[in-house]
């Protein structure tokens, strides 16, 4: 099949999804998050065409700001929310930030943080009296990440989230994963998810970036395959760009760190931790 | 020459398998499996939880020998290294974060799955056997229609049976239909009762007994599902299936929960048995024997000659394995962390005498596995043969020293 078709087809599957989810939430109830990597901006791009398709407005586009981004990617979001007139909701803990001295690396007091993020420490079980702002740290992770989603959702009363999680990404993900359900409980309020874009490939997103004159951040023309936060990312092939490397048989994550707070989080709720 | 397939089930007590004499049929699958069954007795974990069990599986090594790194040492030979070195296509599935890539299990794998980039439940925190069957399938497929003529080594684990202890429904059910219990006053049964090895409540002891068997019942048809996977792909009568666990649990036999830092029978009389479709009677062996003696199994059958750094040996042929004994170590944790201040244990077993010596306290204990079976009686200070049996297990307590 040739590349044109073979892309319009996965654009229509897209669409479909989109607007499954548009007829389950109001988009006044929904989010997309934007990270600035390649495949959150052709997620973007296809809700934004079924937006203009079916008269329907733009949700909500948010991002989080882990005080780690690369300021290629900063750029990026800046102009090209400029570029496609989107109001880009930045979500940033800044009393954590100002705790540490917006320096990564740094120890944040417990007690000089405010109340509601001692109170999410405790949540999380999280008794010591400090923790070393970085992106592999549990507690930092979730102060910076999960709260100011989860913080996110519930203000604003959101009932959906487009993600752009793609099948491939990872060795497993279960078939029909589209819409996913989280039960609202002691660390999240309750809210749907949908990846528009699971069936994409890597290389299928790159052909769609190029077919379409999408922008992407130029760090994936140095060599970087995938965008995590700036201390865990490293290029694949240095000065290859992304599309140019081997995506069927390297690993799209092997230039991230392998994940330890995963691996951690798992062990806590065992009770390891 | 077949394939090997190693099935290792978490947190797996010998006592809960109808093959072992369990009357409460929770496992009529492996149960049926006995006439295709060489099955070990008297089987020893060389440690009573993964971290410290399976070291001794895939490495055939103790886990105090190479100091206690948080990572796997790299001085230790995965069985997977052996085998791929030797042209043996090596495949893994499971869902255990000890054994994942970060602390550095995926040395030498074709494929390696370990769930990690997967999202699992709020309050189940490992991906369940139908899944990591799924993943099997998906490879093993590949695998046959690649047409591959390399024979394959593949080692799947199941997490199910192992705590937070929340079974399916279903399973639930099959055990004690009275029960009737959510998923969230599981886990707060798991967090409030558990984690903090409160055994004052016996209902609560006993509802937790309940879930575990569950959790096997479960897991049992998990390994229904995955032999059915085999005979479709036509792999089932070319393989040689080995069925074990890294440990089993305690339900207050010895004062606390979960798998601690101890050497009592509930923890490392682990079930082994060896499924060949060639063989059509059952086969029993009763010698004692270790799970660092996995690795060697696998690679005698493999038709491979042995490797200079595993400490075990072949369980193959039976008539030629050599009773040595059997040895392990752990940390005498009390809780589900190790923590720095926590101290080494150490046991050996001869025949029917075990000896345990802890090093927090420097205490020492024997029981007479005839006549005592449930090990309450810590005959320390009366059995003849205690010199004896220290003897044995002193170099190996000592063995830093001697080193440095």
């Amino acid at each position: 099949m040739d590349k044109e078709k073979r892309n319009q087809e996965l654009i229509d599957k897209s669409k479909e999804v989109i607007k499954k989810a548009f007829e389950k939430h109001d988009p006044s109830k929904c989010a997309i998050t934007w990270t600035g990597g390649k495949d959150s901006t052709s997620d973007l791009w296809i809700i934004r065409q079924v937006c203009v398709e079916e008269n329907i407005p733009l949700p909500q586009v948010i991002t989080i700001d882990e005080g780690d981004a690369f300021p290629e990617i900063t750029d990026f979001l800046v102009t090209i929310s400029k570029k496609w007139n989107i109001d880009l909701k930045w979500l940033c803990n800044f009393d954590v930030l100002t705790a540490c001295l917006s320096h990564l690396g740094n120890i944040v007091q417990v007690n000089r943080l405010n109340k509601r993020n001692q109170e999410e420490l405790k949540r999380i079980d999280f008794n010591e009296d400090s923790f070393t702002l970085e992106a592999e740290s549990f507690a930092g992770n979730h102060l910076m990440k999960t709260v100011v989603l989860n913080q996110f959702i519930e203000e604003s009363g959101i009932k959906l989230l487009f993600m752009a999680l793609r099948r491939d990404e990872q060795a497993a993900r279960k078939e029909d994963e589209y819409f996913t359900h989280k039960e609202g409980g002691h660390l999240m309020p309750e809210h749907d998810r949908v990846s528009p874009i699971l069936h994409f490939t890597e290389r299928d997103i790159w052909d769609n970036t190029h077919l379409h004159n999408l922008p992407y951040c130029s760090l994936y023309r140095i060599g970087y395959r995938s965008l995590g936060a700036r201390s865990s990312s490293n290029p694949g092939d240095i000065e290859v760009p992304a599309w140019e490397q081997d995506l069927e048989n390297v690993p799209e994550r092997a230039g991230r760190r392998q994940d330890k707070e995963k691996v951690m989080d798992r062990l806590r709720k065992l009770g390891y931790m | 020459m077949k394939n090997i397939i190693l099935l290792t089930i978490d947190t797996l007590r010998k006592d809960v398998l109808g093959i072992y004499q369990n009357k409460e049929d929770l496992t009529s699958f492996l149960n049926s499996l006995v006439d295709h069954a060489l099955i070990f007795t008297r089987f020893q974990s060389s440690g009573p939880y993964t971290q410290a069990s399976f070291p001794g599986i895939l490495t055939s090594s103790y886990y105090l020998e190479y100091g206690k790194p948080k990572k796997l040492s790299p001085k230790r030979m995965l069985i997977s290294e052996v085998l791929q070195k030797n042209n043996i296509t090596t495949a893994a599935f499971h869902s255990n974060p000890y054994l994942s890539d970060f602390f550095g299990w995926n040395r030498a794998w074709d494929i390696f799955y370990d769930s990690m980039q997967d999202e699992v439940s709020d309050l189940i925190p490992y991906v369940t056997g139908d899944q990591v069957n799924r993943k099997v399938q998906s490879w093993l497929e590949q695998y046959v229609q690649s047409g591959n003529q390399r024979h394959f080594f593949l080692w799947t684990h199941y997490m199910d049976v192992h705590e937070p202890y929340i079974p399916k429904k279903e399973y639930l059910q099959a055990v004690d239909p009275s029960i009737s219990i959510s998923e969230q006053e599981m886990f707060d049964l798991f967090k409030n009762t558990l984690l903090k090895r409160d055994i004052t409540d016996a209902k609560k002891v006993n509802l937790l007994r309940n879930l575990y068997r569950a959790g096997v019942r479960e897991t049992d048809e998990y390994v229904k599902e995955l032999f059915k996977i085999l005979k479709e792909n036509n792999i089932l009568e070319n393989s040689i299936i080995i069925i074990t666990t890294d440990h089993g649990d305690e339900f207050a036999e010895h004062q606390g929960l979960s798998h601690d830092g101890k050497f009592y029978a509930e923890l490392i009389d682990s079930p082994c048995l060896i499924i060949d479709f060639d063989r059509k009677k059952k086969e029993i062996c009763q010698k004692l024997v270790s799970n660092i003696d996995i690795s060697p199994t696998i690679l005698h059958l493999f038709n491979l000659s042995p490797e200079d750094k595993f400490e075990g040996q072949s369980l193959l042929p039976v008539d030629q394995y050599q009773e040595k004994g059997a040895f392990g170590e752990a940390i005498g944790k009390k809780g589900n962390h190790e923590k720095p201040t926590d101290l080494p244990v150490y046991y050996y077993r001869k025949d029917n005498m075990k000896i345990i010596y802890f090093q927090d306290g420097e205490r020492w204990e024997i029981y007479d596995l005839e006549k005592d079976p449930e090990e309450k009686s810590n005959i320390i200070d009366s059995h003849p043969r205690a010199d004896e049996l220290k003897e044995k297990l002193l170099p190996r307590i000592n063995r830093w020293e001697n080193r440095q």
